[in-house]
């Protein structure tokens, strides 16, 4: 394996930076799935048959932590990446660590949300506009469960084997991976809440 | 290492940003605005928002298959674009 020094880690090898391009094709099919899914939610938005409507279930506290928190995780990572570049595998791992927690404190957040809408009448089924809110919403947070999976396997792998060109390219991708799911939050903030609230 | 090293420039800008461009969207909910002047406010504050992921966080110019990259990217966004207005066009404006 040809391994070249001239740029970082993550792209030293023909195989990383093919891992790293796959990827992004990756990305392209979820930004087709959740542009399905944002598709059907804006379409079925105004049918709630005898349920809530949007404006009557969403707070705008909960959401606002959310979004903080997503987006400070999105910065850590981004630093995590940074620290790698440098070597830096102590801090690397701490920024790391700190993204899984904003991770876990999200995932906490939506959870608390969405029993409150089921306390407040507004569970999967009870129209079309809460199924289509909760599918989007829950595939966001699959992703993000999912991801922390992810970055503690990375976090484990990282901390046993160092920083190779190996655990660089998948930290490097799990990182893609965290950033983008902070843009798809960024829609669902922009345009099922504050569009609901407006 | 020192904190400078750890927190370059770049990322704590893109950072800032993100947190004003959110702030900036509140603007839609703090205030009582027109549904189509909200509206024009989230569109942009929103792919700005997501633009400032892409450049600042996720290194998009710096591999060899950038210009692959790119142009599956903005297929991809394309193509996630015409999903949603295509199903808006098709579901709910004819019909108005």
């Amino acid at each position: 394996m040809k391994i070249d020094h001239s740029v970082p880690k993550e792209y030293a090898t023909e195989e990383n930076r093919l891992k790293i391009f796959g990827f992004w094709i990756f990305i392209g099919a979820e930004v087709a799935l959740f542009g399905t899914l944002f598709a059907t939610y804006l379409t079925l938005v105004g049918h709630t048959a005898t349920g809530p409507t949007g404006s009557e279930i969403f707070e705008i506290g909960p959401v606002l932590i959310e979004t903080f928190v997503l987006l400070t995780s999105s910065f850590l990572i981004g630093l995590s990446v940074h620290a790698m570049r440098l070597g830096n595998k102590k801090a690397m791992l701490t920024f790391l660590g700190l993204t899984l927690l904003l991770g876990l404190t999200f995932l906490g957040v939506e959870i608390y949300e969405f029993t409150t809408y089921v306390h407040e009448g507004a569970g999967l089924q009870t129209s079309a506009f809460t199924a289509a809110l909760l599918t989007l919403l829950g595939t966001h947070g699959a992703h993000v469960t999912l991801g922390l999976f992810w970055g503690l396997a990375i976090i484990i792998q990282v901390s046993k084997r160092g920083i190779t060109p190996e655990t660089a390219n998948k930290s490097f991708i799990f990182s893609l991976y965290w950033h983008f799911l902070d843009v798809i939050w960024i829609f669902i903030f922009s345009f099922v809440y504050l569009k609901g609230l407006m | 290492m020192s904190l400078k090293e750890l927190f370059p420039a770049k990322y704590v800008t893109g950072f800032i940003f993100s947190l004003v461009l959110t702030v900036a969207a509140l603007s839609v909910w703090y205030f009582d605005l027109s549904y189509q002047v909200g509206l024009s406010i989230l569109i942009v504050t929103a792919f700005i928002q997501a633009g400032v992921q892409l450049i600042m966080f996720m290194h998009v110019g710096e591999s060899e298959d950038k210009i692959s990259i790119y142009t599956h990217t903005y297929y991809a966004v394309a193509m996630g674009l015409i999903i949603v207005i295509g199903t808006l066009f098709t579901m709910i404006w004819g019909y108005q």
